[in-house]
């Protein structure tokens, strides 16, 4: 690869980045305290640690994106005050955000000169545009037309271009935050081989992120963070994969989770005989049974969400066969085109992974999210029963601290997730379908749901659960199904399952990305 | 996500949002109207319609502004009724539409405030200015009538070599929106903070300026609208612009561009306000009520979004 800039050149004393001290608040809760952290050019810096661990709080304080609420930033020995992303893009701090930051509706060649568009007298100069783009597309070996929009590229294209976007202004720290979340192994493989390329052009790159495997196949230095606190900066050389876990958890995963039941599960709660959720694709079989809680893993968007959503009677399927059973015996089956309502009253309940925008009510109090539930079993005309008894023992068992009478959003995300949960425990929902059952909720937290979910299943319920934890499924479940391109393929006993395993299942044979990129072009 | 081969896959995104649908409508009506109406060929006609039209053209091509930004302006018709009562009561006419353009744009930096900084809702803060200019339209001008300079109304209602002058004030208006959108840093940025406002943050653009900038822009549109009409009709009245504010957001819905940002075009606004104009002008030259025309328009507006509206991601 050609250096990118005449800075690359002749500069002996290597890049250094260092953040003194930082800590960052959001209201109630400190996402950073006291973090120190220093990365070196030529460094592939991998900044790990749980959901909710203060990564990404950490690495928008160096994008301008937050401001550190006390501590201090550097580059080269020089403090630097970043007030906003565009003054850290002019610092040369390039940053890849998870939530793609690319305005669909501009073409790639806008998108790599927004904010430093070529022009004279406001006007653009579009030609000058074109050219520039393409000579730093062809760079990270993407092969793209200029003029198509953003919109129109699939992720992996995108997340090139935002790469790219960094070369173009020159940038010489690069962070990644959570790249590989959406991409397929060849992507992945491709992202490696350009971070490697401007690793060895002695830019810094930080890459955040949670997956062992690409730690340990692309960093050379790891930083761990947990609940907003530095545990360690360490070469990769000293860390084994055990010592990671345990350094991350910070306790051993096995006290994570709540121990599996002994009996063998055999009253079927609800039989899957035949779902076809895609015309062209076969049908999925599979049957829950009371007691045992079920995990469906597979890579991001492989037709978990259909199955679930379909199950609870929100998505149209080509073809369902589905028989649902609250007491032994007394199966029926589910309409064709159930709606929510009627898989709710049947006591077959959603829980989405969406909890703000799908799940709570986020203004209204605690009593009354929770009082859902139980309004569910009550006619139109009844009144909200005020049985605070009823109340009390509920929010205890959801172990709820805090008044009843708090607004739901002002709770933290571990809390919110038990809102949602009693809600459809007091109902009386006899089996749970539950996507991603500990999203953006803290250790402690996690570990009460675990419990409340075994509780529920020992008590005769049934639940089936779409994680993109793969330690989690392997830690709560009984069986796990494993989905790929709209099927399932595979189903393993949780107890023989293993990381490498499931991903090796959730991955065969998937499509490489449309727009191949070129091997050439990265050396 | 990533999209697997197995997923059908999303119509081609464009920018401009035009589609069959806007471009083929005028035509639809044209060609109707003239294989109907032998009086819809008259040249006069021509130059009728053609003076009808460039209101709502140069109110609708401000509009698109701020649609662009994800806004909505219901001052527009307030604007230009104040507009002309500014010129109409002024001694002079340079006087008066330095005047009225002053006005513009303080009331579009107060929109644009309002929407950006103090985060009013778009159509709470217009509506609120809309009725204040309105009220402050009777104050000035109480009653319809008022003087207007020869020379401006000549600059409205002459020709030339048969070519109305109408057509000239809108190609200009066309010309300096579309050099500005398409081929400024401004009009870019504009894109940038309908399609993604975070996005286009993190890029760099202050997007609150822009948002800004947007109302400024669609208010003094607004103004020289109101300016034409003026000259136009050589006379002010406090309520000459009531009916243009909606038919600016018809005109700009009609064109395809998205109500919620980044979507849109400068020939999708003229294809709209055409749509619109061809409307009324037919059902006039048909004798059909006005009351009823306000029936058929709506349903018209209806019928074509509703079309349309879908086939963009996100709406």
């Amino acid at each position: 690869m050609q250096p990118t800039s005449h800075r690359a050149d002749g500069v002996p004393a290597p890049l250094q980045v260092a953040l003194k001290q930082v800590s960052k608040r959001f209201g109630q809760t400190a996402a950073l305290s006291d973090v120190s952290l220093q990365g070196v050019g030529g460094s592939i810096h991998a900044i790990t640690g749980e959901n909710g661990a203060g990564k990404s709080t950490l690495m928008k304080l160096l994008a301008g994106v937050y401001r550190p609420d006390s501590g201090s930033l550097s580059l080269n020995g020089r403090d630097l005050h970043l007030a906003s992303p565009a003054q850290a893009r002019a610092a040369g701090i390039s940053t890849v955000f998870q939530e793609l930051a690319l305005a669909p509706n501009l073409s790639a060649a806008e998108s790599l000169a927004l904010g430093r568009e070529p022009a004279r007298f406001g006007l653009l100069k579009h030609r000058a545009m074109h050219d520039a783009a393409a000579a730093v597309l062809s760079q990270v070996g993407l092969q793209l037309d200029s003029h198509r929009l953003c919109g129109s590229l699939s992720i992996a294209e995108q997340q090139l271009l935002e790469i790219a976007k960094g070369i173009a202004a020159d940038a010489h720290i690069f962070i990644f935050d959570e790249p590989t979340a959406a991409l397929n192994r060849a992507e992945t493989d491709r992202l490696e081989q350009l971070i490697k390329a401007l690793a060895a052009q002695g830019k810094l790159i930080f890459y955040i992120s949670h997956r062992l495997e690409e730690i340990f196949r692309f960093c050379d230095t790891v930083t761990i963070l947990k609940d907003g606190q530095l545990v360690c900066t360490k070469p990769i050389t000293e860390l084994t994969r055990d010592s990671l876990i345990n350094l991350t958890v910070g306790r051993q995963i096995q006290s994570l989770f709540p121990p599996r039941s002994n009996t063998v599960a055999v009253t079927p709660a609800l039989e899957v005989r035949q779902l076809q959720l895609y015309p062209d694709k076969p049908a999925v079989r599979f049957t829950l049974r009371r007691g045992e809680i079920v995990g469906i893993a597979g890579m991001e968007g492989q037709g978990q969400r259909e199955l679930m959503r379909t199950l609870a009677g929100e998505h149209r399927s080509v073809h369902k066969d589905v028989w649902h059973s609250s007491t032994p015996g007394s199966a029926s089956p589910l309409a064709q085109d159930g709606s929510s309502q009627a898989t709710v009253r049947r006591g077959l309940a959603l829980i989405p992974e969406d909890r703000k925008g799908e799940g709570l009510y986020l203004s209204m109090p605690v009593q009354d999210n929770l009082m859902l539930g139980l309004l569910r079993r009550l006619g139109l005309t009844r009144r909200a029963p005020r049985d605070t008894a009823l109340l009390q023992q509920l929010m205890q068992r959801m172990q709820l601290r805090g008044a009843a009478g708090v607004a739901v959003g002002a709770l933290s995300g571990g809390n919110q997730q038990k809102v949602m949960l009693g809600r459809w425990l007091a109902s009386g929902a006899d089996t749970l379908l539950i996507e991603q059952p500990t999203r953006g909720v803290d250790v402690g937290a996690k570990y009460e749901i675990y419990q409340l979910l075994r509780e529920y299943v020992a008590q005769g319920g049934a639940v089936l659960t779409v994680s993109g934890d793969l330690l989690e499924l392997i830690g709560l479940c009984d069986r796990i199904l494993v989905m790929r391109q709209g099927e399932i393929v595979a189903q393993i006993d949780a107890a023989d399952a293993t990381e490498e395993k499931l991903i090796a299942l959730a991955l065969q044979d998937l499509p490489a990305t449309s727009s191949p990129i070129a091997e050439e072009a990265l050396n | 996500m990533s999209t697997p081969t197995w997923r059908v896959r999303q119509p081609a995104l464009t920018r401009s949002g035009l589609t069959l649908y806007n471009m083929g409508l005028p035509l639809l009506l044209l060609t109707l109207l003239s294989l109907a109406l032998p009086d819809f060929r008259q040249l006069q006609n021509a130059q009728n319609f053609t003076g009808q039209l460039a209101t709502p053209v140069l109110a609708a091509l401000g509009q698109l502004f701020v649609a662009l930004v994800a806004g909505i302006d219901l001052s527009v018709g307030s604007v230009v009724s104040l507009a002309g009562c500014i010129i109409a009561t002024q001694p002079d006419a340079l006087s008066g539409i330095c005047l009225a353009l002053l006005m513009g744009g303080l009331v579009g930096l107060i929109n644009g405030c309002g929407v950006a900084y103090a985060r009013v809702h778009p159509l709470v803060m217009t509506l609120s200015t809309a009725t204040f200019l309105q009220g402050l339209a009777y104050l000035i001008l109480p009653i319809p009538g008022g003087q207007i300079a020869a020379p401006l109304v000549q600059l409205a209602n002459g020709n030339m070599l048969g070519l109305p002058y109408a057509v000239l004030w809108c190609a200009a208006a066309v010309l300096a929106v579309a050099t500005l959108l398409y081929h400024s840093r401004i009009g870019l940025h504009l894109f940038a903070t309908g399609g993604n406002p975070h996005s286009a943050y993190l890029n760099g653009v202050s997007v609150a300026r822009m948002v800004v900038l947007a109302y400024v822009l669609c208010s003094l549109m607004a103004v020289v609208a109101g300016i034409y009409l003026t000259a136009r009709v050589s006379a002010a009245d406090p309520t000459m612009g009531a009916s243009i504010a909606l038919e600016s957001v018809a005109a700009v819905a009609l064109g395809g561009i998205s109500l919620t940002g980044g979507i849109g075009s400068v020939s999708g606004v003229v294809l709209g306000a055409v749509s619109l104009g061809l409307m009324a002008n037919g059902l006039n030259l048909f004798g059909v009520s006005p009351f009823f025309q306000g029936v058929l328009t709506g349903l018209l507006l209806l019928t074509a979004v509703s079309l349309q509206r879908r086939r963009h991601i996100g709406l």
